[in-house]
C-alpha cells in the first residue's frame, strides 16, 4: 500500500472531506512530542554555545602556541602548526553548521502555507 | 575536546621523538672528532631509544583510535662499542705510542640514520596532511 493510498481523501479521488486524524485528541499531541519549546531549545543553544567555546579555545590555543613560538619558548614548530590546523578545521566544521542550520531557516521560510 | 583530527596526537608524539632523534644524530656528527666529552674520555655514540607510551590502561580494548598509545622517547644511551685507535702522534691526547682513541661514530652511519629519521618525519608529516585533507572533505559532505 502506498502512502498516498493510507489517506482516504487521496484513496476517494478527493469526494469525501478529510477524515479525522486516528487520534481524535488533537490536543495532547504536543506534549507527545518532545517538547521542542522549553528544554529542547535551551539544550540546543547551550550545545551550540559549548561547541562555539570549543573552537575559540582552540583558536586562543593556536595563537598561544604561535606567539610562544615567535617569542623563543622552547615550543615545538610541529606542535603549534598543528595546533593552527586544528583550530581551522574546528572554525571550518563551525562555519558548516551554521551554514547548514541556515540553510535550514530558509528552507522552512519559504515553506508554502 | 574535540577530535576533528584523528590520530593526530599519536603522530604528534612520533613529529616529537624524531626531532629529538635528529638532534642526538646532529650531536653525534658535531662530536665525530671529540676526543674529551664531559667524563674525560672520548665521545661515545648517542642512540636514541623509543618506547611505547601507555596513555590508558583501561582503554586498550578502545576501538575508535583515541586510545591508542602514543610513542616517545624513552631514553638517550651510549653506544657500547669501543672507541676507534688512530694513529695520531701530534695529538695532545695521544698516548705514548701515538694512538688516539677516536669517538666510536661512523660518519656514513649517521648520515643514513639522518635519512631514516627525516624520511620517518615526513611521513609523519604527510598523516597530518591526509587527517586534515581527511576532515575537510568530511566537512564538504552534501555541499553542492
Amino acid at each position: 500500500m502506498s502512502p498516498l493510498n493510507a489517506i482516504p481523501s487521496y484513496s476517494a479521488g478527493f469526494t469525501q472531506p478529510i477524515a479525522p486524524l486516528p487520534n481524535n485528541d488533537v490536543s495532547d499531541i504536543p506534549s507527545q512530542l518532545p517538547s521542542a519549546t522549553s528544554v529542547g531549545a535551551s539544550d540546543f543553544s547551550s550545545m551550540l554555545g559549548k561547541f562555539v567555546s570549543e573552537v575559540n579555545t582552540q583558536q586562543l590555543n593556536a595563537s598561544q602556541q604561535v606567539g610562544a613560538l615567535q617569542s623563543g619558548a622552547n615550543v615545538p614548530l610541529h606542535q603549534a602548526v598543528i595546533s593552527m590546523e586544528e583550530a581551522s578545521v574546528s572554525f571550518q566544521m563551525m562555519v558548516e553548521v551554521r551554514n547548514r542550520l541556515l540553510e535550514s531557516y530558509q528552507e522552512i521560510m519559504r515553506m508554502q502555507v | 575536546m574535540i577530535e576533528l583530527l584523528s590520530g593526530i596526537k599519536n603522530t604528534s608524539a612520533a613529529l616529537e621523538a624524531e626531532r629529538t632523534r635528529l638532534d642526538v644524530i646532529a650531536q653525534n656528527i658535531a662530536n665525530a672528532h671529540t676526543t674529551r666529552d664531559v667524563d674525560g674520555q672520548p665521545y661515545q655514540r648517542r642512540v636514541v631509544v623509543f618506547e611505547n607510551q601507555l596513555q590508558n590502561a583501561m582503554g586498550a580494548g578502545a576501538t575508535d583510535g583515541s586510545d591508542l598509545p602514543a610513542m616517545q622517547v624513552a631514553s638517550i644511551q651510549r653506544d657500547p662499542r669501543p672507541p676507534l685507535q688512530v694513529y695520531d702522534p701530534g695529538n695532545p691526547a695521544a698516548d705514548g705510542k701515538g694512538m688516539v682513541s677516536m669517538p666510536n661514530i661512523n660518519i656514513h652511519e649517521e648520515m643514513a640514520d639522518m635519512i631514516s629519521a627525516s624520511r620517518t618525519f615526513e611521513a609523519n608529516l604527510a598523516v597530518v596532511k591526509n587527517a586534515r585533507s581527511m576532515a575537510m572533505q568530511t566537512l564538504a559532505i552534501g555541499r553542492h
